[in-house]
């Protein structure tokens, strides 16, 4: 025999072998998850035993300062080192019309600069670069430049750069994720966008720091961050020249990306680290540091990082490895909840896609609601809230990080949060009386309870994989419905990877009754895009007449009254906590180490960017070398 | 000669077409698409679907591969969704850190396993020996990440000797400074690529060389006068080193593929790394050209061994 012919036997097997490789590794990548969560399932048993014993007084949420003051003397200059602590590498897009993932957009907040300052509701106010003002009645919205802001090649900001990053993303050939219905809202958009204009109508420079934007309509959600009004400045002098579609792999963007921002870029080591350096001209003065270098570090290496005390800051650290580096010596850690929730959500309808006659929309894509859904008698849906104990699960699972959620909005919009909603403590009687009482009876003596009509009762519980604690999260929530006698199993008797988690979940699959799912809220309170008729990402396809007639309300002009608006908010959160087409299960936590060598560092919400430690220009070190100690 | 080689190179045309297909299939089938991540209510789902339309993602699969073929055959192998550059930069990006952590291991593993191999073999029987064989079996025994995770975290954290991820500092700026921290940054992990690559070579030079030491020719070698040292050197080491030469074209190709354990656990970013992220991100424009370059690397791989083979061992003669 040849050696050829031998060969080209192994040429195919090797073949083979390198897909094998391919799924080989993702099966390690799910062990070293399973082994995770088998080694985190005894913390799940002392939970359990916790709750039989009865009402013990467990971990309390975490309450955590906001801000750090570290006594020393400054030193001149230095260097910040920050540790991004993500498993996602950063893309290196520095641009605010093009960037798509987060942790583009944390690398970027060094240096970019941001035009509005908001306030402790994450409203705008007159604390940023710019000032804005809306025009109910005109409905255009002008925004005022200041004359000391200044791009980092020395250029003045101008109402020209503002109205370039609405001409980017309005380009027929833009290719990012950014532009929406807010963004069409504005006269004259759409036939930019569609190419039959050269400009947009709605966009007037008035002079060189006052630009004017007309929208075709103006809700009061546009006073918020985030709600609809696009506040940025894109340095037209330096981008001008590049054609939009290939502006996203320009080195423009990519390389020497210029900012007005406290920092400019230094050098990039692209999906590694950025360094920057202090930018003289900042308009609220020139930074105290000299230098800022920031490493992503995989969630696994994290604590051993700060073991290391190896940065000065870490962002975006582990909550559930919480346990493991609350007592490093060296560090402060300051925490402030996230702008989001974790929910368990009834499967309550399906989503209805538009209804077209030719090009006409007829009735548009909606949710709609199946009064015979599974889940659709909102007693049961109660009851299963009532079987789960949220304060345990945060306290136990999370280490008091997380606590349980009584609304969904968010504490964080303090205007719009109703903190006197009592929500769903955990309580097994009520919730069989509940159940007894709607007729949810164990009628064939399976130890289940059937439904009313004496059908059996299996509902399919969908849920993620991933972190150390998903598992026996839901093992917990299985057995407390149990518990109460529903039964309750998980679809396809496995946790679910995010992708097909949420593929399915979207597609109304029918092996789906119940999921559990977080939402990031953004800075925005209005909960349109979550819970609205229309809304493609309500997923439990919940929509009543009443709740239209709140969003509505919500999005009305009296809507501008503060106080009347957030009256509005806090019946829907009590309609809403009634009808419960989720259950909001916990509000998180983030936290931030600092290391003590930092002078001050002040992570509340709204915070007077001039106050020493909220602003990255007041930032400063009071030694050589990380404190370990 | 030549008119195998490029029989050879012919036949991996239709090979790689299969592989493609299969890929594609595969491929098709998880779950979700490079958008399903980007769940955010401040993001407008209709821009989202059109954008699912432009990249041709709600296309059925055999248009989707046609039109990535014709492209490919025009020098275009798509856009990477994660990164929204083509796909030939971004692994280009990675390819360096690969090639310098691959060569240098390769490097280290032949410094160490040739030497101990030899050693091993001719010394066999003797505490060095036992000692060498030890030293060979507890290497095969212990997986990769173990060993890798082992290292990061005495020489990584505890030691504080090597930095334990990354490619390159950030404050390195001139070349000279840019190459030493990437020489530093790669030493670890080649060091522990290393340590566990030697099995094969060990074990395949120690006992072809105990096989020879008794052969024929040696003796003959022997008999007439010729110093043991020159039998080693210019006779059994040369025949006992054909099954490694085999293996040297897959080492040469090895040294682009990189290593996904090595590279995930130091949080190096080569090709390994790339590769498992796109999968985990569904970029599947990354992927496809992954593997395919894989796949290539493998026919290839094998072409050269049987080359190598044919220089080295002048028996083998390829029609």
């Amino acid at each position: 025999m040849s050696n050829k012919k031998k060969y080209s036997m192994l040429a195919s097997t090797a073949a083979v072998a390198f897909i094998l490789a391919a799924c080989g590794n993702g099966d390690t990548e799910d062990t070293t998850d399973n082994d995770n969560g088998a080694g985190e399932t005894d913390t799940s048993e002392d939970a359990g035993e916790e709750s039989s014993n009865g009402e013990q007084d467990g971990p309390q949420p975490i309450e955590f300062d906001q801000r750090v003051e570290n006594d020393g003397e400054e030193i001149e200059g230095g260097t910040l080192n920050v540790g991004y602590v993500s498993d996602s590498p950063f893309t290196g897009i520095f641009s605010w019309e093009l960037y798509t993932g987060n942790p583009d957009a944390i690398i970027m907040g060094y240096t970019m600069g941001t035009l509005l300052g908001t306030d402790e509701n994450y409203q705008y106010d007159d604390s940023g670069a710019a000032t804005f003002e809306l025009d109910q009645d005109t409905n255009i919205v002008t925004i005022t430049l200041q004359d000391n802001v200044m791009w980092h090649d020395g250029e003045q900001v101008t109402a020209g750069d503002i109205a370039f990053t609405h001409e980017v993303i309005g380009h027929p050939d833009y290719a990012g994720v950014r532009y929406s219905g807010d963004l069409a809202n504005i006269v004259g958009m759409e036939a930019y966008k569609s190419g039959d204009a050269d400009s947009i109508e709605g966009v007037r420079v008035i002079d060189d720091l006052t630009i004017e934007i007309e929208y075709q309509s103006v809700g009061v959600q546009m006073l918020q961050a985030g709600g609809g009004v696009w506040a940025q400045a894109a340095p037209r002098h330096y981008l001008e020249g590049i054609p939009v579609g290939e502006l996203e792999s320009s080195p423009e963007i990519r390389e020497n990306p210029i900012g007005y921002g406290p920092f400019k870029v230094d050098n990039i080591v692209p999906g590694e680290s950025v360094s920057y350096t202090a930018f003289e001209d900042y308009y609220r003065g020139a930074p105290k540091l000299d230098r800022i270098e920031l490493e992503t570090v995989p969630t696994s290496s994290a604590v051993a990082a700060m073991q290391n005390a190896s940065y000065d800051v870490f962002v975006g650290m582990p909550t559930d490895q919480y346990e493991t580096f609350k007592d490093i010596p060296g560090y402060t850690i300051l925490g402030q909840d996230e702008n989001a929730y974790t929910y368990i959500g009834f499967k309550l309808g399906e989503w209805q896609e538009a209804e077209m006659d030719g090009e006409e929309v007829v009735e548009p894509a909606q949710n709609v609601l199946d009064p015979d859904a599974k889940m659709a008698d909102k007693n049961l849906r109660q009851a299963m809230a009532y079987a789960i104990d949220n304060d345990a699960v945060g306290a136990r699972f999370y280490q008091g990080l997380r606590r349980r959620a009584n609304s969904p909005i968010i504490p964080n919009f303090a205007d719009y949060y109703n903190a006197d909603l009592e929500g769903y403590p955990y309580n097994q009687e009520r919730a069989n009386e509940i159940l007894d009482e709607a007729g949810y009876v164990d009628t064939n003596e399976d130890g289940f309870r059937e439904t009313p009509e004496g059908e059996e009762l299996v509902i399919n519980f969908a849920s993620m994989s991933g972190g150390e604690v998903a598992e026996p999260i839901v093992e917990y929530y299985m057995q407390s419905w149990a518990a109460i006698g529903l039964k309750v199993e998980l679809t396809d008797g496995r946790l679910h990877e995010f992708n097909s988690f949420y593929d399915r979940v979207q597609a109304d699959d029918p092996g789906i009754d119940i999921y559990q799912g977080a939402w990031g809220t953004g800075s925005d309170p209005t909960p349109d895009g979550l819970y609205g008729r229309e809304a493609m990402f309500n997923y439990t396809r919940w929509a009543t007449e009443e709740n239209d007639e709140f969003m509505e309300q919500m999005l009305s002009e009296e809507g501008f009254d503060i106080e009347w608006r957030a009256g509005v908010f806090n019946e829907w959160q009590e309609y809403f906590m009634e009808e419960l087409p989720i259950i909001p299960t916990l509000f998180r936590k983030a936290v931030t180490p600092v290391n003590n060598r930092v002078g001050s560092f002040d992570i509340t919400v709204g915070a007077d960017l001039d106050t020493p430690g909220a602003g990255l220009h007041t930032l400063y070190l009071t030694g050589e070398d990380r404190a370990t100690e | 000669m030549w008119k195998t080689i490029i029989r050879r190179l012919l036949l991996m045309i239709p090979q790689i077409l299969i592989l493609s297909i299969l890929i594609f299939i595969i491929a098709d089938f998880m779950p979700g698409d490079p958008f399903t991540g980007l769940i955010d209510p401040n993001l407008d789902p209709a821009q989202l679907e059109a954008m699912r339309e432009s990249y041709g993602l709600n296309d059925p699969l055999p248009v989707k591969y046609v039109r990535w073929m014709t492209n490919a055959f025009q020098g275009d192998f798509g856009r990477s969704f994660n990164y929204q550059q083509p796909v030939t930069a971004v692994i280009a990006g990675r390819l360096g850190n690969t090639v310098r952590l691959s060569l240098l291991s390769v490097i280290l593993t032949y410094a160490v396993g040739l030497p101990l191999g030899i050693v091993a073999g001719r010394y066999n029987e003797s505490v060095v020996d036992k000692t060498i064989l030890v030293y060979n079996f507890v290497s095969f025994a212990v997986p990769i990440f173990v060993l890798a995770l082992l290292m990061v975290w005495i020489f990584g954290y505890n030691l504080n000797w090597f930095p334990a991820r990354g490619s390159v500092s950030i404050s390195a700026t001139t070349p000279w400074e840019i190459w030493k921290s990437q020489m530093y940054h790669v030493l670890l992990p080649a060091i522990t690529t290393a340590m566990l690559g030697t099995t094969s070579i060990i074990q395949y030079l120690r006992s072809e060389i105990i096989d020879a030491k008794v052969s024929d020719y040696v003796k003959t070698a022997r008999s007439k006068g010729v110093p043991i040292q020159k039998v080693y050197t210019r006779h059994i080491f040369r025949n006992a080193s054909l099954p490694i030469a085999s293996g040297f074209g897959f080492t040469i190709v090895s040294l682009f593929t990189g290593s996904i354990f090595i590279e995930q656990i130091f949080t190096y970013r080569g090709m390994g790394y790339l590769f498992l992220q796109s999968i985990n991100t569904r970029d599947y424009s990354v992927i496809f050209v992954l593997v395919l370059f894989y796949g290539f690397l493998a026919l290839i791989g094998t072409l050269l061994s049987d080359l190598i083979l044919m220089a080295v061992d002048p028996r083998i003669r390829i029609d």
